[in-house]
């Protein structure tokens, strides 16, 4: 039988697959090479796409064939990309404080837009236009329907706030609650928190499932060509 | 050098923000946003270098388990060596994926599978409260709702309550998960614009 | 053997019962019970309990208790005694300086009587050989002078030695007995006379008490007094008279002399008021045991106004060191007149040219009759001790004509009347001057031996001097228990087996410098290296095995106390492995055999979802060859998933459509995911790169690099992942902005990812609408469900069971879904079962558990 390349990656992932399966009976030495063998290949992997997807293209080509006022443009990004480098010495790693604080300020920058307009005020909106009634006849939604959901997902999300107020007074007794009115629907609030966290973890089992299902049928397949 | 990181977080932040709303500096935006990502791509090199780096050290100080350091080490720097040499989207870089990085991923990914059941099973033995009752009705329904019967969906539960569930009641709560998690970003970001959080350093 | 305890510090053996070891009289039996009541350790904030001193005495080492007893007797008879001599004894100018205040202020405090640990050590004597003192305490003094100066009759000193010098004495052997007794002999020139003096006069120099009167012999240096305890030094004491009658010093006996007078010897304090006594004199830093020496006893130079000084002026120098050392107080008057050469100039004070040598003095220093009333000498501890200026003059020779105009008033009555020797000075010294570390080198008792020599009773302190029984001496120096940094000051002695080893058998006379006239001395030479190897000294800690397992022990006396309680909580739950193996056995079984078996028994999803028919819109309803943008965000972990749900889609649209794809992916991985993704369920559709599908590769940064691709994309991805120009290629072609694109999927597996998608693609949506769907695992799809609910997202597929939905609209392809619901199913049914069942389990025994730890409580 001629080994393709195909039968070879085949027969490498099948003994891959089996090592780390051999870990539901326990840890051991397999599984742990596997698992090292795997980081070293996903780092080494990442470190090639790093090089040639992001550096080369953006850094190195432009500096070599790019005209001479894109090339100035240039500089201080290939002195940033040099000064993150050298967080690699731990003797030079503040000098790439300055970097990582450009980093950090557009990141946040990024993120602040996007929570503000893109999931705060659509979200605070959708939840109001849950109870619109026209919206709801154009899609053919009884209206009774309509304001049990809607009102049970106003709820939800208001209690679902609520719980996560952490607000609280000292009472005369020495301790530390919060007020009662707010503590009830805190209690509440759980309820909807446990909901969704079971729907999540339905989701997950069931993501796990199609994995596991996924791995044995690719095990079956390669048995199956073997034989 | 303090004052200037921190001046140098705020400054850049303003100009992207200020970028959002005022077309003259969408361009500012593009640059910096440009120059953030060339040096992602250096910072995804220190890190790759740095678990080398740490792992070397481990074997050099012969310190229980540097055997499988060594392992990691000589598949990273073949898979480096190999990937700069012949680029990611080579062939053979496509049969390391099939082969070694494809499988054992979705083998941990499948064995997840017993241990959220061991989990779920011995939930309540451990906590008895009316969030781990919900928690698991829930999860029972929907996991029951997704199934499918030999002769159709499963009645009632497959039909109605699983999509309510997911629909009405989950959502809700996943709602106001995401309220607060955008309110939360909200604030750390703005501690960063107005440097009251410098996670870079700058104290 | 198990009644028998191995004691500690001799290692000897002694009853279980006892509590003193038997030989060494240390505790064996530990004080301090186990730690609780009364003996329990103090914690933070507690007030310590009050303790009683008295009450702590039994804790106390056997030396330091003994010590302490001394003390306490010592000072009743100091007390006595200091009233007997209340009348007698001139008190002191409290203006003059007194060199030895002190060793006077030692003497005075009676509760010091605790010796000092170092002076108890310094002696070498193990703690075996330190003998409970029954008289009194003496405290340790560390006498500066000439070894000479208590040599010779050490038996007629001994009665009127103290107790704590008694174990000097002991140290002392008969050899270093015969160096004193030449030395006393040679220089003092007291022999024959034999005057009583008492007990506390002759001890008055070392403001100690004796505790044994009648040191010295009748025809010497005697203390009278012998019933009481006298203040002789130990080292007087130990001066015999049968010895070397004619050893006593000039100084000791010249004061015994005025004793008999009934003058107060000036050579030694006022025992009542533990101070020295000396002449008057005019002199603010004359000591008062200098006071007393007798003015006629002048040098003949006579410039000092101090009266004891002038008294002490040189006397006609003779060749030797003992006479040099010779102190003027000991000499007395008479033999300062009689022998001028006896009048000595401390080498500390005179820096003239070496005088003549003195002839050997006729009788010992120590003899009784050498006492005046004037002190007619320094001794030599204080010679020892004199001005550097005097000892370390570079040209003794120059110096020694300036000496006197130099020296103080007090001092000049030191000055002989012949020009004093210097200690260092080359030519005489070193013709007459002997050897400093000879055995008898203060035979001729000059002034420089009186520096340079180590006194009697702390030359007999040698370590390797046998050590003599003294009785009623504990932790006190003992005759020969010398320090080990005066030992090495020691003159060597050729005919003592006590002889350092650390002294070289160089005896070359130091001509010039500061440490001229002694021997044995590393020459001022530049480049002179050692002759022999210094002496290796280990730095370990010699710790006997006894010791070491008492620390051992005490260690873990003190990290028991350190230990934390361990604090009681609730047991955790432990890990059961038979459920883990049982739960992996029926789920793999299940598996392997419906895969093997690919059986289609269940039926495919019917209901469907409302957020599916978004997708399922825009995939039927996208524009003809439209350019697609698809975001392939997902992690090869879950390939089997995100293919069997986006895979139906794709192949709809495909077919349908035709669109142009151009993959895009914020995930390393993502890339190649695509072309797996393309070269896997889709390969049946053919595309070909470059020309229906583009890579652009991965684009880094998360959010930032979609808001950066969503302003410019251009700008931000120019190249592929074959880095070629990518949006000159065909299925980028007329597309120069993110809003040109017909259609934006979005294939993830994260929520945050999806997330940063739908936020930073928001604005530019709303100028220019476009369809986003979400093509998202089962575990995201709760999170993003809001985002359909919104209206932010046109569709969602959600997992496995959306891809079933979608194939059932897709005429079945490309069938990934179909063949993996059977076992999808059935794991989900057994999910379901073991959840139930397990859970309610669980339920019962989790309230079995809780209701036992409430009775419990």
């Amino acid at each position: 039988m001629a080994f393709s390349p195909d039968i070879i990656v085949g027969l490498i992932s099948f003994l891959f697959t089996i090592v780390v399966f051999s870990y539901l009976i326990g840890d051991n030495p397999l599984f742990r090479i596997a698992i090292y063998i795997f980081t070293g290949v996903s780092a080494g992997y990442i470190a090639a796409v790093a090089w040639w997807q992001v550096l080369l293209p953006r850094l190195v080509i432009p500096l070599v064939t790019a005209p001479m006022q894109e090339k100035l443009l240039l500089v201080a990004p290939m002195v940033g990309a040099v000064l993150i480098l050298m967080k690699l010495a731990p003797r030079l790693a503040g000098l790439a404080r300055p970097v990582m604080a450009f980093l950090v300020g557009v990141g946040a920058a990024v993120t602040i837009a996007g929570a503000l307009g893109g999931t705060l005020i659509p979200q605070l909106l959708g939840t109001i236009n849950a109870f619109d009634v026209n919206a709801a006849a154009a899609r053919g939604v009884n209206l009774f329907e309509v304001m049990v959901n809607g009102g049970v997902i106003l709820a939800g999300t208001i209690l679902t706030l609520i719980y996560f107020h952490f607000g609280a007074s000292a009472r005369p007794d020495g301790s530390v609650r919060r007020f009662g009115f707010i503590e009830i629907l805190a209690w509440l609030g759980r309820i909807f928190i446990g909901i969704t966290l079971g729907a999540m973890f339905a989701g997950v089992y069931a993501a796990a499932l199609t994995a596991l299902i996924e791995r044995i049928s690719s095990l079956v397949n390669f048995i199956g060509k073997l034989i | 050098m303090r004052v200037v990181t921190v001046v140098i977080a705020i400054a850049a932040g303003i100009l992207i923000l200020a970028g959002y709303y005022f077309s003259p500096l969408k361009d500012v935006q593009t640059l910096l946003l440009n120059w953030a990502l060339i040096f992602v791509g250096a910072a995804a090199l220190v890190g790759v270098f740095n678990l080398l780096f740490v792992h070397a050290d481990k074997i050099r100080r012969r310190e229980k388990g540097s055997v499988y350091s060594a392992f990691l080490i000589v598949f990273m720097v073949a898979t480096l060596l190999f990937g700069i040499i012949l680029g990611p989207e080579h062939a053979t870089m496509k049969l390391m994926l099939d082969a070694i990085i494809l499988p054992v991923e979705a083998s941990l990914m499948g064995i997840l599978t017993v241990t959220l059941l061991y989990a779920a099973i011995r939930l309540l033995r451990r906590r008895v409260d009316v969030m781990s009752i919900l928690f698991l009705l829930t999860t029972i329904l929907i996991v029951l709702g997704s199934a499918t019967l030999p002769f159709g969906d499963m009645p009632l539960i497959g039909t109605t309550l699983r999509p309510w569930i997911t629909q009405v009641l989950a959502l809700g709560g996943a709602r106001g998960i995401l309220i607060g998690v955008a309110l939360g970003t909200l604030t750390t970001g703005l501690r960063v614009l107005f440097g009251a959080d410098r996670p870079y350093g700058g104290n | 053997m198990a009644d028998i305890i191995k004691c500690p510090v001799c290692g000897e053996g002694n009853a279980a019962d006892q509590e003193f070891c038997q030989y060494c009289q240390s505790r064996l039996q530990p004080l301090t019970g186990p730690l609780k009541g009364a003996d329990a350790p103090l914690h933070p904030g507690q007030i310590p309990t009050k303790k009683v001193t008295a009450e702590l005495e039994p804790i106390l080492p056997q030396w330091l208790r003994d010590a302490r007893n001394k003390a306490r007797q010592s000072a009743e008879v100091d007390t006595s005694q200091a009233m007997q001599q209340q009348e007698r004894i001139i008190p002191p100018n409290a203006s003059e300086p007194d060199l030895l205040a002190g060793l006077r202020s030692q003497s005075r405090g009676d509760d010091d009587e605790d010796t000092p640990d170092w002076l108890a050590n310094i002696t070498g004597v193990s703690p075996k050989q330190k003998k409970i003192d029954s008289g009194s305490s003496e405290a340790r003094r560390v006498e500066l002078g000439d070894r000479s100066d208590f040599a010779g009759n050490t038996g007629a000193l001994k009665e009127s030695i103290p107790a704590w010098q008694g174990n000097t004495q002991e140290a002392s052997s008969d050899t270093e007995k015969d160096e004193l007794k030449d030395w006393f002999r040679e220089s003092s020139g007291l022999e024959g006379k034999k005057d009583d003096v008492p007990a506390s006069d002759s001890a008055g120099w070392s403001d100690q008490p004796v505790s044994e009167p009648g040191s010295f012999s009748n025809d010497q240096f005697v203390p009278a007094v012998s019933s009481s305890d006298s203040d002789s030094p130990d080292w007087l004491k130990r001066m015999t008279p049968e010895e070397d009658p004619g050893n006593v010093p000039s100084w000791l006996s010249s004061d015994m002399q005025q004793e008999a007078k009934g003058e107060s010897p000036s050579s030694f304090a006022d025992p009542a008021s533990g101070t020295f006594e000396a002449a008057p004199s005019s002199a603010d830093d004359v000591p008062n045991w200098l006071q007393g020496i007798d003015p006629k006893a002048t040098s003949a130079e006579g410039v000092s106004s101090d009266d004891w000084l002038k008294e002490h002026q040189p006397k006609p120098v003779e060749p030797n060191l003992n006479r040099h050392t010779t102190p003027l107080w000991l000499k007395g008057n008479d033999n300062s007149a009689a022998n001028p050469a006896e009048a000595e100039t401390p080498i500390w004070l005179s820096a003239d040219v070496p005088s003549p040598p003195a002839p050997p003095p006729s009788r010992d220093p120590f003899a009784l009759d050498d006492v005046v009333p004037a002190f007619g000498d320094i001794p030599n501890w204080l010679k020892a001790a004199a001005p550097q200026s005097s000892i370390f003059a570079d040209s003794p020779a120059e110096e020694a004509p300036a000496a006197p105009a130099e020296a103080s008033g007090w001092l000049s009555t030191f000055k002989s009347n012949e020009p004093p020797p210097t200690p260092f000075s080359v030519d005489k010294a070193q013709e007459n001057l002997p050897p400093t570390f000879t055995s008898d080198a203060f035979k001729d008792g000059g002034e420089n031996a009186l520096f340079t020599e180590m006194p009697d009773w702390l030359s007999s302190a040698s370590p390797s001097a046998p050590v003599s029984s003294t009785p009623a001496l504990s932790d006190s120096i003992t005759p020969g228990e010398l320090p080990s940094w005066v030992q090495a000051m020691r003159p060597v002695d050729t005919t003592s087996s006590a002889r350092p080893a650390s002294f070289s058998s160089d005896q070359t006379f130091e001509s010039r410098g500061a440490l001229s006239g002694l021997q044995g001395v590393l020459p001022a030479v530049p480049g002179y290296g050692p002759s022999s190897k210094p002496k290796i000294y280990s730095i370990k800690l010699q710790a006997s095995q006894e010791q070491q397992s008492h620390a051992a022990l005490l260690e873990q006396i003190l990290a028991a106390e350190a230990e934390p309680v361990p604090i009681t909580s609730f047991s955790p739950l432990r890990t059961s492995r038979t459920l883990r193996w049982l739960i992996s056995f029926a789920v793999l079984v299940l598996i392997i055999g419906v895969t093997s078996l690919q059986t289609r028994i269940f039926s495919m999803p019917v209901a469907v979802p409302n957020e599916f028919n978004g997708a399922l819109q825009v995939a039927q309803n996208v524009p003809e060859s439209a350019p697609v943008l698809v975001a392939v965000d997902y992690h090869p972990a879950r390939v089997g998933e995100m293919e069997a749900a986006a895979a139906p889609m794709f192949d709809q649209m495909m077919v349908l459509r035709h669109p142009r794809l151009t993959f895009i992916s914020t995930n390393e991985t993502g890339a190649i995911l695509a072309e797996h993704f393309l070269a896997g369920p889709l390969a049946e559709r053919g595309y070909q790169y470059g020309n229906q599908y583009l890579n652009l590769g991965y684009l880094p940064g998360g959010v930032m690099g979609i808001r950066a691709f969503t302003q410019n994309p251009v700008i931000t991805m120019p190249f592929d992942i074959t880095l070629n120009s990518a949006w000159a290629s065909a299925p980028l072609q007329g597309v120069t902005s993110l809003s040109q694109f017909a259609a934006l999927i979005v294939i993830t597996d994260n929520v945050d990812t999806a997330r940063a998608w739908i936020e930073q693609t928001m604005s530019t949506r709303q100028a220019t609408p476009f369809p986003l769907v979400v093509v998202s695992s089962a575990q995201a799809a709760p999170m993003i469900q809001p985002y359909y609910d919104s209206g932010q997202v046109t569709g969602i597929v959600n997992g496995l069971y959306g891809g079933a939905i979608f194939e059932q609209n897709n005429a079945g392809r490309p069938g990934t879904a179909r063949s993996y619901w059977d076992a999808y199913s059935l794991g989900l049914l057994l999910a379901m079962s073991l959840m139930l069942g397990g859970g309610l389990w669980s339920l019962a025994l989790g309230l079995r558990d809780r209701a036992a730890a409430k009775a419990g409580r």
